[in-house]
């Protein structure tokens, strides 16, 4: 059981605590209600080149590391298609040194043409490394393009090309950061040894006196459902063959969630997962497969991809896939693969929360969705599926006009 | 309201971490048991570990082998059972080899204990290494390698263990596409019955535990039969190539992948509390002098870092990074100025404060938790140390001087000694 307990400043800014005294440690998880799907379309990726500019220095302190390591703390951050969330830890006595520098960058940043241009550069070196350098690294950033039309999830968080992000200019930079960056659009989550009243204390003193900002209203067009299969082949020269194959879903707050993702599991969670047994180690058509669905505030995604072996067709592989997701429907022993995949969800959770810092960021996306307190009933969620939601859902999504499939082929003779 | 002046809030020093000891006894056939106690949920993390790392192996492939295959089918239950039932009991397992040891780690519910350790006696101690299965792993393993034999980075770490620990020493040979066909169950028999041994083990568990998790263990493992100790014969030589510069193409690369280092001294070294200090400064966490110069201000990568670590024979010292190919060679330069850097110019007082302050930190991580503290106690113990080791370490963080440093880079940073590694395109 994670308590917590929740507050809002004037400005806006909404502050949850959750006090675990076994740990010398405080998380400080910052939240930002924005991400690459609120880009413009001739400017994507900036959400995330954004947050590499968070790291550049803010209006008082000129580095951000520097005065963090000196107090013994350690950071990162992350942005997706819905927002950017930036997170230290700390040892307990220097928790104000965290609340001094975040709150400093979300006052105002120290916005320095050198910084962008170095960013720039180190942003593009990682979409090479990432995305570019590595075999199969495009496949998911070509999909997107073939699943959603209108949506602005048809592009990914690093951005649609790397000359989106050659050509940002400072000016773009500032904008969105005052158009974003504001406590009435973040969520700030403390864990670990804090106290709720010194939690408050210090949030009133260093984030109080930031001004609410303007923030515009996010009016997003909603993908049109699909009303044909969708097909894309590419050719390269990687080792083997893949198959990806993706069926659009509901939003993160629909009911159908957990039942979806109770479907990958039973799919592909764990070494006993169906993909797993039936097609790579009774049938040895793939070599892995996987299936995950997005955690997506919009309509997601759900995602198979695997890797083929040897010699087989591409064809008959995704046949296998479509079968063995049909097979679901059919109750033979689903009720025990059911209860399997619903214990691991318990200790999964379990085992999430005995980091301060997954607690720190799991309260802040529960609050994101408007329901902090899902971080103790999720498994319940899970719990409460059927065998018939199971079989509807299965009905409901998993067909061909609902689906977008890349043929991921190698060009390669001995494939 | 008085208008806040947004200085930095007081610095405390960060407090000298605290390990809590950890229990010890032995189970009735002489296994030791290591106990941590720590954590507020029902869980807990437990972990065999046995000397049966590629270390041991006679032929490439055969360590990592067997340890994915112990769990491919035992006495009592098929690969698919055993899965299946891990599984349903929500626990979490890794099977693992490195260049010293393998084993398993598992991450349990107390309430499941019971099941869980029957299955992991009947995973280590009875498995039957089934040939299908053996088959299918072989094909899968060679799609993996074909698969890493694409990334620059692969083609260069394996180059650098190669070329640092020699080219027929198990912790520095090559796999080859031609290995996969060679092992065959008798051979992964043959490795376990000497190496998966109750006198070639111990049992590392933390979380939170109850006296019936001792009971239990004697239970399940106490009456494991030791067998007669198998004779080993000589070690093989340990020594780098000759050849120090190495360059693998890798057509249509992106990025090049470079890998700077050597062999060096390892954790029982009383020099090594120092070298892990000066390989902070130089690349080992985010305002590094590395990370500082190639990715914050020249831009040319997406991260750069400097790592020591630590094997039975001996540590080594990497510096790792991917960079477009026009900035290859000035990253390379510019990773030989900032060693120079550091063997000529003392370091300054703030940046020394920093880096104190920084690994004094990560201290605290390191032993801040069950899992954590499982981890690092494991590290120390594996080479034979106990927590004096890391109270060494918090000392030297407390007292190293910069003239230190400048003499460590100047012993363990030799330019001359270093291998230099790229793979990308011509």
């Amino acid at each position: 059981m994670v308590n917590f307990k929740k507050f809002a400043l004037d400005n806006g800014l909404r502050v949850l605590v959750h006090e675990d005294r076994s740990t010398p440690l405080v998380a400080l998880n910052l939240l930002y209600d924005v991400g690459s799907r609120d880009e413009d379309p001739s400017m994507t990726g900036l959400a995330h080149l954004f947050e590499h500019l968070m790291f550049g220095g803010s209006v008082n302190i000129p580095d951000y590391d520097l005065p963090l390591q000196m107090a013994g703390g350690e950071n990162n951050a992350f942005t997706n298609n819905d927002f950017t969330n930036y997170y230290l830890t700390i040892p307990a006595e220097n928790i104000e040194t965290g609340f001094w520098l975040e709150s400093d960058r979300m006052l105002e940043l120290d916005f320095s043409q050198k910084n962008l241009d170095t960013q720039k550069n180190v942003v593009v070196e990682e979409f090479k490394q990432r995305y570019l350098n590595q075999p199969y690294g495009d496949a998911l950033l070509q999909m997107r393009p073939l699943a959603y039309k209108i949506h602005p999830y048809r592009w990914s968080t690093i951005g649609m090309d790397t000359s989106h992000i050659e050509n940002a200019d400072l000016e773009q930079v500032k904008n969105f950061f005052f158009s974003h960056y504001a406590p009435n659009n973040a969520i700030l989550a403390l864990t670990g040894n804090i106290t709720s009243n010194l939690a408050l204390r210090l949030s009133k003193k260093w984030f109080g006196p930031i001004e609410k900002r303007y923030v515009k209203l996010r009016k997003l067009p909603a993908e049109p459902p699909q009303k044909e299969e969708r097909r894309l082949t590419i050719e390269k020269d990687v080792p083997s063959t893949a198959l990806y194959k993706v069926w659009h879903i509901g939003p993160r707050k629909s009911k159908d969630f957990y039942t979806l993702d109770l479907i990958t599991d039973l799919l592909a969670g764990g070494e006993s997962g169906r993909l797993n047994t039936k097609l790579v180690r009774e049938k040895k058509i793939f070599s892995e497969i996987n299936a995950y669905i997005t955690s997506d505030i919009d309509p997601g995604l759900i995602i198979v991809q695997g890797k083929l072996m040897k010699g087989i067709n591409i064809e008959y592989a995704e046949e296998s896939v479509n079968e063995v997701i049909g097979s679901l429907q059919n109750s033979n022993g689903i009720k025990d693969e059911m209860e399997k995949v619903k214990n691991k969800f318990e200790s999964a959770s379990v085992f999430s929360n005995t980091s301060i810092l997954n607690k720190a960021i799991n309260l802040s996306f529960n609050e994101l969705l408007g329901k902090p307190e899902l971080i103790n009933q999720e498994v319940d969620e899970y719990r409460k599926v059927t065998l018939e939601m199971v079989i509807e859902a299965i009905r409901r999504y998993f067909i061909p006009s609902n689906c977008s499939t890349i043929y991921y082929k190698s060009t390669r003779k001995d494939k | 309201m008085n208008r806040l002046k947004r200085e930095q809030p007081p610095v405390f020093p960060v407090k000298r971490v605290r390990i809590p000891e950890a229990g010890s006894f032995e189970l009735n056939n002489g296994i030791p048991v290591f106990l941590i106690e720590a954590g507020t949920e029902e869980i807990m993390r437990i972990e065999f570990t046995f000397k049966a790392g590629q270390i041991k192996e006679y032929l490439p492939l055969l360590s990592s082998t067997t340890n994915m295959m112990l769990s491919e089918g035992s006495q009592n239950y098929s690969s698919e059972e055993l899965n299946r039932q891990l599984d349903f009991y929500g626990s979490f397992f890794n099977l693992s080899v490195d260049k010293d040891r393998a084993g398993i780690v598992l991450f349990i519910l107390n309430k499941h204990i019971d099941k869980v350790l029957e299955l992991s006696r009947e995973i280590l101690f009875r498995p039957v290494f089934p040939e299908s299965e053996l088959n299918s792993l072989m094909r899968k393993r060679l799609r993996w390698f074909m698969l890493n034999r694409e990334k620059v980075q692969n083609l260069a770490s394996d180059k650098f263990f190669e070329s640092i620990f020699g080219i027929n020493h198990p912790y520095g040979h090559q796999v080859i596409e031609k290995d996969f066909e060679k092992i065959i169950p008798a051979y992964l028999i043959d490795f376990h019955s000497k190496y998966y041994t109750p006198d070639n083990m111990a049992i590392i568990i933390s979380g939170k535990l109850h006296k019936k998790t001792m009971e239990l263990l004697n239970y399940y493992f106490g009456d494991v039969p030791v067998k007669k100790r198998y004779k080993e014969g000589r070690e093989k030589l340990l020594k780098g190539e000759k050849k120090k510069r190495v360059h693998i193409n890798k057509p249509g690369a992106v990025q090049s992948a470079i890998r700077i280092g050597s062999s060096t001294i390892n954790k029982r070294h009383p020099d090594y509390t120092g070298l892990k200090i000066l390989d902070s400064l130089l690349g080992g966490y985010f305002s590094s002098r590395l990370m500082k110069n190639i990715r914050e201000d020249k831009g040319y990568t997406y991260g750069i870092s400097s790592s020591v670590s630590s094997l039975d024979l001996k540590g080594y010292k990497v510096i790792s990074t991917e960079v477009s190919k026009k900035n290859c060679q000035k990253t390379i330069d510019e990773i030989y100025n900032e060693i120079r850097v550091l063997q000529k110019v003392p370091v300054e007082k703030e940046e020394m404060a920093v880096v104190r302050n920084y690994i004094s930190g990560e201290m605290i991580r390191m032993f801040d938790g069950p899992f954590a503290l499982a981890e690092s106690f494991k590290s120390a113990w594996e080479f034979g140390l106990d927590n004096s080791y890391y109270y060494s370490l918090a000392e030297k963080i407390k007292t190293i001087e910069p003239d230190e440093i400048t003499e460590l880079a100047r012993t363990y940073y030799n330019i001359d000694e270093l291998y230099e590694i790229t793979a990308g395109t011509k």
